[in-house]
């Protein structure tokens, strides 16, 4: 079979660098991976939002987006939780194990669209990694953007992702951030709550401003009407759909919500798109 | 035989009661010789109901396998019973079911129905192919009888019954609440003559025999669903991690998926037959389950789903219990 | 190219004198279905339509992407395909792999699929006496109808007449063209009243104007819950069903041998959108019975335009609790406004 243009063959990356976010039965570990092949390495490109099918041989494979920016460099990361079968083999490697690499797929937020805007993200739980390479890639392009606010909760504090980077975040008087936890803790100088909650009492100006929000379904979906609440249209909000994937390129079937594939024509979605989609919150 | 009028009569009184949530039975299909199991939750409803040689479901596979959504915060489960109608093998089923505590005595209300043995349909429509208008039909004294589109026809009962039918040992409904008609006397005498004839070739003759079979399965796993005593939440055909039985269709996973099933249920077929009946690619899986339910009743003089009060077989030993099997 | 006839007793001569892989219906286990042959095999053409249909020689219901040795990394694709003839295709499978090939093609090409229906040489052979679930006329096929053929046979009773679609069907002819024998005027309108009669013979119908647009109105209808009831959530309906394309990846090894595969899946199957998460967006048989008619009859039709269904009635004929695709759409016919 001609090795040209198979969809289905992965490249093989190595993992240079992993570290976990957080424990737990769900556990949350991140991989900085590069490709193996020189060529491809460098003619990699993805943009923010975009997913990839990562996987073992031997195990399977599984769809996870990309949360970095490419503008970060010519590595991939990837912040898995543990769940499944692929997922839990994949906690299991370590620096120098070998994986494979499918993609990127899907589409991607719309960046060049929202030069000039606010940019306001509300992530929830493992949510926060497909809003990570958004966060960096306006970092990366700080003058093509006006403010840049997150809002992100967890259920305890430790369960809370790229907290280091968060905290880096102190440095910087172009970005503002509100960390949110379900259940107060000693020590803990943020919000106690949920994420909607943390929304309101943020109360961020719809003026000019988009808000994304990733998480689980029912924080989005009272994320959602907060949103509505503030006076944010639905162009203006956009989520991530997650849906079972095995293909990646639109021929498997699974994920789809009506005669949208999530693989192909998501994972974006903004709400006004959504919302007239039956099956898009089930 | 079962009265019509009896029958929708009995199935209004009971889903008027208010301890009844709805009554699962069977009413004519889509066209032809189909019929379907049907959810009355109305008295009105009733009036679709019918009991004939038709009636080949085992409703008793759906008080086990009907799936729940989680209920909306602050709302109370529903607790009233399921009413049921159930044949004498169907009975069975729910004597099994409650021999295993997969549910429980207080969740049902079992209408009874003795039945003089259900139709193969594959055997009927290579009969009488292309019909589409509904069809009734009924048991005459060693026939069966259609209301066909042309008229009225009369066939023995031997030509069109299923084959579980032909050697049934449990007409009558070993539990129901009510029971509609008259008792049947039992025409089966259980001497597992399907069985004893492949026992009688050779091994390879049985392979080549099974081989074949095996390999049209597409392992669409109706024969699984449609079963009333497979009904583990965690089945070992979708586990994936680790994967007892990969997904690949070809001899060697097919057999062990239908070997496992076989083994499972050991002790628990109560010989309904609608594995092969459901089986698109007409496998003869009685013919398998039949072997195993010889070797218990031969070994342990135990037949499941008669006797409510019973263990389950593997949970009953006795000092006596053969052993000769064990290498 | 002209139509052409052959005696059936020659017609193993003209396999003989095709250089290609054949498959045709033989009985596996106790139903039909597509499997290699040779010339000599003895082929029986007097069926209905076969079990399991010819998509699973163009989509194998389990199919190897590549293979490689647990521990290492090197990939090793599947060889090249051979050129193959499929035989006795009827009519409305033909048509599934003209609906499939959108599937497999759109956005990215999908090289398993399209390297062998590129080498496939698709032999049909005209309905002459239709199930009595066979709706293809409802559905823009009919029992002679050519769509995703290469070469048409109609068994005139002591000969078959050969009618070339396409160049593929040409050159076949060509390569044959020494048992073969012109047909005649007559011969050719025999056919065509062969063809008319099995059209007359279907009697299930559906109108499928607007249903595209019904079935997202009634998205939130009872008849869902209604019609999908007694639904055990067995894969019989979609694994037969010759426009069903579904399918899952699996990895699967035997001691260092691992391969990557693809199986057929079903959307009735619970575990199919199963989050590993334990969150299933269809959670019961209501919404994935509401999935499959709306991807045959609304989804596909909305992305492709075209109704993924070609009406060869398997579904209906093997469901085993008589669910009826046809029955579904009549309620949404007439609950639609």
């Amino acid at each position: 079979m001609k090795e040209i243009a198979n969809p289905y063959k992965p490249e093989i990356a190595t993992i240079e660098d992993t570290w976990q976010e957080t424990y737990g039965d769900r556990a949350i570990k991140t991989f900085k991976v590069v490709l193996d092949d020189e060529e491809i390495r460098e003619n990699w490109s993805h943009r923010p939002g975009q997913c990839a099918m990562i996987g073992i041989l031997g195990v399977g494979e599984s769809m996870i987006s990309i949360s970095c920016s490419p503008t970060e460099g010519k590595f991939l990361r990837f912040s898995v939780m543990r769940a499944g079968k692929v997922t839990q083999a994949l906690h299991e490697l370590e620096p120098g194990d070998k994986m494979t690499v499918r993609g990127p797929y899907g589409n991607s937020f719309p960046v060049d669209d929202w030069k000039g805007k606010n940019i306001l993200t509300i992530g929830g739980g493992i949510g926060q990694a497909p809003l990570r390479p958004i966060i960096e890639y306006v970092k990366a392009n700080r003058a093509d953007y006006k403010g840049l606010s997150l809002i992100y909760g967890a259920r305890t504090s430790a369960d809370l992702c790229f907290k280091d980077e968060f905290k880096a975040l102190d440095e910087r008087d172009d970005v503002n951030y509100h960390l949110s936890i379900d259940i107060e803790e000693e020590g803990w100088e943020h919000y106690v709550g949920f994420v909607p909650s943390l929304l309101m009492e943020v109360d961020p100006s719809p003026e000019n401003t988009i808000a994304i929000t990733c998480g689980p379904p029912v924080m989005i979906n009272f994320v959602l009407q907060n949103l509505k609440e503030l006076n944010f249209t639905d162009e203006q909000i956009y989520t991530t759909l997650e849906n079972r994937m095995k293909c990646g390129i639109g021929k498997c079937g699974r994920c789809n919500v009506a005669h949208l594939y999530v693989c192909k024509d998501g994972p974006v979605f903004s709400y006004a798109t959504l919302k007239s989609i039956p099956e898009a919150f089930a | 035989m079962v009265d019509l009028e009896k029958l929708r009569t009995v199935a209004k009184e009971t889903i008027s009661r208010d301890d009844v949530k709805y009554l699962i039975g069977w009413r004519q299909g889509t066209y032809g010789f189909r019929v379907t199991p049907c959810f009355i939750e109305e008295p009105g409803e009733a009036e679709q109901l019918i009991f004939s040689p038709l009636c080949t479901n085992n409703l008793a596979s759906y008080l086990i396998v009907t799936e729940k959504l989680p209920l909306p915060r602050g709302e109370k489960p529903d607790t009233r019973k399921v009413a049921v109608m159930v044949k004498g093998c169907d009975s069975r089923a729910v004597v099994q079911q409650l021999i295993e505590q997969g549910i429980k005595r207080e969740e049902l209300y079992i209408i009874g129905c003795p039945c003089e043995g259900v139709l193969d349909l594959k055997k009927v429509e290579a009969k009488f192919p292309h019909i589409l208008d509904p069809v009734a039909a009924q048991w005459g004294k060693d026939k069966i009888i259609f209301q066909l589109p042309e008229g009225v026809v009369e066939v023995p009962r031997e030509e069109v019954l299923a084959q579980k039918c032909l050697d049934c040992r449990d007409p009558n409904p070993v539990i129901a609440d009510i029971t509609l008609g008259e008792e049947i006397e039992a025409w089966g005498n259980g001497e597992y003559q399907d069985v004893k004839e492949l026992e009688a070739k050779s091994a390879e003759e049985r392979w080549a025999f099974w081989e074949d079979k095996f390999s049209s399965c597409i392992r669409c796993y109706s024969c699984r669903n449609v079963c009333p005593m497979c009904y583990c939440k965690d089945c070992i055909l979708d586990r994936l991690n680790p994967s007892w039985i990969y997904r690949s269709t070809n001899i060697s996973e097919n057999t062990a998926f239908h070997l496992s099933r076989a083994f499972h249920l050991a002790g628990r077929c109560i010989e309904c037959g609608e594995c092969e009946r459901v089986c698109p690619v007409d496998i003869p899986l009685m013919k398998l389950n039949q072997k195993f339910s010889k070797e218990v009743e031969e070994k342990y003089g135990y037949r499941p789903g008669i006797d409510p009060e019973a263990k389950p077989l593997q949970s009953s030993y006795r000092p006596d219990d053969k052993e000769d099997f064990i290498l | 190219m002209e139509r052409m006839k052959i005696g059936k007793e020659k017609f193993g001569d003209f396999l003989a004198a095709l250089d290609k892989q054949l498959y045709a219906p033989q009985k596996v286990g106790e139903t039909l279905r597509f499997v290699p042959i040779t010339p000599e095999d003895k082929l029986d053409l007097e069926f209905s339509n076969t079990t399991v249909p010819p998509k699973s020689v163009l989509f194998p219901q389990t199919e190897t992407l590549y293979r490689y040795e647990l521990g290492k990394t090197d990939l090793n694709l599947p060889d090249d395909e051979a050129e193959k003839v499929l035989l006795g295709v009827r009519p409305c499978d033909a048509r599934a792999m003209a609906i499939v090939d959108d599937l497999f093609s759109w956005d990215y090409n999908d090289p398993y699929y399209q390297g062998k229906r590129e080498k496939t040489t698709v032999v049909g052979l005209a309905c002459s006496d239709p199930e009595v679930n066979c709706f293809c006329t409802s559905v823009g096929g009919g029992p002679a109808s050519t769509e995703g053929l290469d070469l048409l046979l109609t068994d005139l009773g002591e000969v078959y007449l050969l009618q070339p679609l396409t160049e593929k069907g040409n050159n076949l002819c060509r390569e044959a063209a020494e048992v073969l024998e012109q047909a005649t005027e007559e011969d050719a309108a025999a056919a065509e009243k062969l063809h008319q009669e099995a059209a007359g013979k279907i009697v299930r119908k559906v109108d499928t104007e607007g249903v595209t647009e019904k079935l997202m109105e009634l998205w939130d209808h009872s008849l869902w819950q209604d019609l999908s009831r007694a639904c055990l959530g067995c894969g019989t309906c979609t694994f037969l069903c010759p426009t069903c394309y579904c399918f899952d990846i699996q990895d699967e090894a035997e001691g260092l041998e691992g391969r990557r595969c693809r199986v057929w899946d079903s959307c009735m199957f619970a575990e199919y959108t199963l989050h590993a998460s334990g969150h299933n967006p269809r959670p019961t048989v209501r919404e994935r019975t509401r999935n499959r008619v709306n991807h045959k009859y609304s989804y596909f039709a909305t992305k492709f335009g075209k109704i993924a269904c070609v009406g060869c009635g398997r579904c209906i004929n093997l469901c085993p609790v008589n669910i009826d695709i046809l029955n579904i759409l009549a309620e949404v016919i007439k609950e639609a406004i």
